[in-house]
């Protein structure tokens, strides 16, 4: 068969292959949670959540090149205000939900107009300043937080009376939500700010002579993002029903970052592969006791050697690869 | 003509060096227009005056009647002042397609949260970004390397990706900081085409350049020497300038 006609064939198997792939994930995906342990699912769950508040920073991370280690704050925040609005309050859940995302895009904008001036290092280390600082008040702050002591009894999320109280619940309620966050932001990338974003990351300057206020482009990107980690720190509250100060803490806005990171953090997908790992690898090497820390560390270091964009940039390269192959046979 | 640009009595100094001393001249709408110099004249210096990356500290910049001298770069760019830079500053992880539908930034509107949502308009724009960028890939001969990364294609190309990218947001104006540093002569020649072709479309051109072949495509030429525009005129006048011949051409 001529060579021409051979990668029109390959080409139109494309989307078939790609149809078919996607109807396979799906089918996985619904009948997951009914093979799956609870303690399986419960992992899932907190991938999805893990993914969702991990978009925000791995878009800003590879699509802005801002490094943001503040999604702890924002993450609390969302957490926080549901917990109050709900238990305090007695508001509704979705009130709570709303109120977080208000309050963290107030706070991304206050915080995100100074600090975005800066870049790289700087501003990785005001970000952390701001993780920080975040945590320092959810603890201080315990006539709104309760301090050590947390917030517990917060309602379960539910629908007409069917209530979302367990993992398996949960699970075909956070995912797809999940998924369609990571549609819009597959959308976002193709756009006119999409691409003005992914320009003020190669060359700022020749971005804004193109007419990108890059300021104004970069507080927007911080606050979309703050309002992803307040919808997952919500959507957290309502699961596990309680919430302290220890969810919160530098460490958790370092799995974010190190989250974007495995993943790939100029892909999307890639941000579902990074939540994936910090939630699953660390559980299966716990098995190992006291040495598990150290395990995981070690697969972080192999991570980043051998997959230097990611899971998502292995997949890319692998997926460009094939398509090359498929080309020249 | 009216001056589209004009340049009045711009002055800057860094620490105590004085880089532009009180520079004027203006550029006619629908010129090409040079501006050439030895190196440290203050080239850089007044092109990023004129651009918005640098505040004068003495003078005004008008645009199109009116004073600019304080308005920021994408404002500027808004109102079809464009520039290119001396070293190309491509999207390198972007394709020579996305970096030419960036170029059409200006030319869209649509927000964040259609972009996010996906919205008809928002798609439709996508659309309309990307016939553009298609046309003038074919006009400034870019459709073969069009799906490549812009990063990844040798200097010229880059060069080549930079004016079209500029082009493609329909400027009024066209800054060039020496854009045919790293061309070799073929492509020299293909850059001149392409720049008499813009202005043939009503682009004025601002152009800062070491290279004589390409200035001869500028009717006139400003020379600048140690923060003074020390000659106006045609080429062949201003090649003749004693004082040019001893401060830029060296003889």
């Amino acid at each position: 068969m001529p060579v021409i006609a051979r990668v029109h064939e390959a080409n139109a198997r494309l989307p078939l292959l790609k149809w078919a792939g996607a109807l396979l994930v799906v089918a996985l995906w619904a009948v997951l949670p009914a093979l799956a342990s609870r303690s399986v699912t419960d992992m899932l769950v907190f991938t999805a959540l893990y993914s969702i508040a991990g978009l925000g920073v791995s878009f800003l991370l590879g699509q802005c090149g801002i490094v943001s280690l503040a999604q702890s704050v924002f993450y609390g925040v969302g957490a926080y205000s549901t917990a109050y609005c709900c238990v305090q309050l007695g508001w509704p859940s979705a009130a709570g939900l709303l109120v977080g995302i208000g309050i963290s895009a107030v706070v991304a904008v206050a915080v995100g107009w100074p600090i975005l001036r800066l870049s790289g290092y700087f501003l990785a280390l005001a970000t952390l300043a701001l993780a920080i600082i975040g945590h320092v008040l959810f603890l201080e702050w315990d006539w709104l937080t309760g301090g050590t002591l947390g917030i517990g009894g917060i309602p379960p999320l539910s629908f007409m009376d069917y209530q979302l109280n367990s993992p398996q619940r949960f699970y075909y309620l956070v995912w797809p939500i999940a998924a369609a966050l990571l549609w819009f932001h597959a959308n976002l990338l193709r756009s006119r700010n999409g691409l003005a974003m992914r320009a003020m990351r190669d060359a700022p300057a020749a971005a804004a002579v193109l007419g990108v206020n890059i300021r104004i482009l970069k507080v927007r990107m911080f606050v979309l993002s703050a309002v992803l980690g307040s919808l997952a720190g919500s959507l957290f509250a309502h699961y596990v029903s309680f919430v302290s100060v220890d969810s919160f803490g530098v460490d958790r806005a370092i799995n974010f970052l190190l989250l974007a990171v495995l993943g790939g953090a100029k892909t999307i997908v890639g941000t579902v592969l990074g939540a994936l790992f910090i939630t699953i690898v660390p559980n299966a090497l716990s098995r190992f006791g006291d040495i598990h820390a150290v395990l995981f560390a070690a697969c972080l270091i192999a991570a980043v050697i051998f997959l230097p964009d990611g899971f998502g940039g292995a997949i890319a390269r692998l997926t460009a690869r094939m398509r090359a192959g498929d080309s020249r046979s | 003509m009216p001056a589209l640009l004009e340049v009045r009595r711009i002055s800057r100094s860094f620490r105590g060096l004085q880089v532009l001393r009180g520079v004027s001249f203006s550029v006619e709408g629908g010129a090409i227009v040079g501006l050439i110099g030895p190196n440290g004249a203050g080239k850089s210096t007044l092109f990023n005056i004129v651009s918005g990356f640098l505040p004068p500290d003495d003078g005004d910049i008008i645009y199109a009647g009116a004073d600019i001298s304080r308005r920021s770069v994408p404002d500027r760019s808004y109102a079809g002042l464009v520039r290119t830079f001396q070293t190309p500053q491509v999207f390198r992880h972007l394709s020579v397609r996305e970096n030419l539908m960036a170029g059409c930034y200006k030319q869209t509107r649509s927000g964040v949260l259609a972009n996010l949502l996906g919205t008809p308009g928002s798609r439709e724009e996508s659309r309309r970004m990307r016939r553009s960028a298609d046309a003038a890939c074919e006009e400034f001969g870019l459709t073969a390397v069009r799906d490549r990364l812009a990063g990844e294609l040798p200097a010229g190309q880059q060069r080549l990706v930079e004016l079209a990218r500029a082009a493609v947001g329909e400027p009024r104006l066209l800054c060039l900081d020496e854009p045919s540093s790293g061309l070799n002569t073929e492509e020299v020649v293909q850059l001149m085409n392409a720049l008499q072709r813009l202005n043939a479309q009503g682009i004025t051109i601002l152009l800062v350049s070491h290279d004589m072949d390409l200035v001869t495509i500028a009717p006139v030429i400003h020379v600048l020497c140690f923060g003074e525009i020390i000659a106006s005129g045609p080429l062949r006048a201003v090649q003749s300038d004693t004082r040019v011949r001893e401060a830029y051409l060296g003889v």
